[in-house]
């Protein structure tokens, strides 16, 4: 039916808002980043910090940058619930396959071809999630992104490149991209100042 | 008569229409606000492409039949107006929809 498909579309609009400022890209390519200089330094701590870093403080960016721009608008709590409840589910296979790999390799019993491919099946995992956000919120060039960060693991077994640099150099395309999004946010929509409506009318 | 069964046939279902969600930028609206449990003024306009006073105008007919509630929320300090869908708003969006697919059923086929 017609109005289904409208309703749906709507759907889809109000979600690609959440990703019209290019400022969960930043965070992606940064965090992907922080891997990168993970595995170069060994500081094993770096991309959490980064990610807690970063994600608490896009809110902050958000309120000051984007809803005075677009607007605000927050989905309904069951629909809050479904989103996590996806992400939830997600995350919870992927901490499984590392758990499973972190044992297979902690009781010295790992089979050769993961400890050959271990970055393929790593970067494999990391893209598979960045793929479900780009299904989720139907944002496609997400799909791009997921196929930079395997491609550092691929660039690593078959031509030789450090893998940390596959990480850092995805991480910092991503990252570039994004602020070229929000450059070009920022001058496509200027601060809106809200008028008054109803007894606040002068 | 064949003309009069169609005439009835359709009547009821036209009666059944809810006028105020009648019009395209109302029911624009009424979608938005379907999809999400609020928005501000500003999104709506983006959304949407109404002005400020097309877009107030639109909300107070809406507010009047009890289908919004226009709140005032603070968005960390700054007080901004939001718009919600009452239960009302939301089961009569339901029912016009309902309602527009079965006028558009009972229209004679080509």
């Amino acid at each position: 039916m017609v109005s289904d498909v409208n309703l749906k579309e709507i759907q889809r609009r109000v979600y690609l808002t959440f990703f019209q400022d290019g400022l969960w890209d930043i965070f992606l390519g940064l965090f992907i980043l922080g891997w990168g200089l993970s595995i170069l330094t060994g500081a094993v701590y770096l991309p959490g910090i980064i990610f807690m870093g970063i994600y608490f403080a896009i809110w902050g960016v958000k309120k000051r940058l984007t809803y005075p721009r677009i607007g605000y608008v927050r989905f309904s709590a069951a629909n809050r619930r479904k989103v996590t409840t996806r992400f939830v589910v997600a995350g919870t296979v992927v901490l499984l396959l590392g758990v499973m790999a972190a044992l297979l390799w902690g009781i010295g019993r790992r089979p050769q071809w993961l400890a050959d491919y271990f970055p393929l099946i790593f970067n494999g995992m990391l893209a598979a999630i960045v793929c479900f956000v780009a299904y989720w919120a139907r944002v496609n060039r997400f799909y791009l992104y997921a196929m930079l960060i395997f491609l550092g693991a691929v660039f690593y077994l078959w031509l030789g490149i450090p893998w940390g640099f596959g990480f850092i150099g995805a991480g910092s395309i991503i990252a570039l991209i994004g602020l070229g999004i929000l450059i070009g946010f920022l001058r496509k929509y200027p601060k809106v100042v809200e008028e008054p409506y109803g007894e606040d009318r002068q | 008569m064949r003309t009069d069964n169609n005439g009835e046939r359709l009547q009821e279902p036209i009666a059944k229409i809810d006028k105020v969600i009648h019009e395209p930028s109302r029911y624009t609206l009424m979608a938005y606000l379907n999809v999400v449990e609020v928005a501000d003024f500003l999104f709506l306009i983006r959304q949407t492409g109404m002005t400020w006073g097309n877009l107030s105008a639109h909300l107070s007919r809406l507010e009047a039949a009890g289908y919004v509630v226009i709140e005032k929320e603070f968005l960390g300090k700054k007080p901004h107006t939001v718009v919600r869908l009452t239960d009302e708003g939301r089961n009569a969006f339901q029912e016009y929809r309902g309602n527009m697919k079965k006028l558009l059923d009972s229209l004679p086929a080509r």
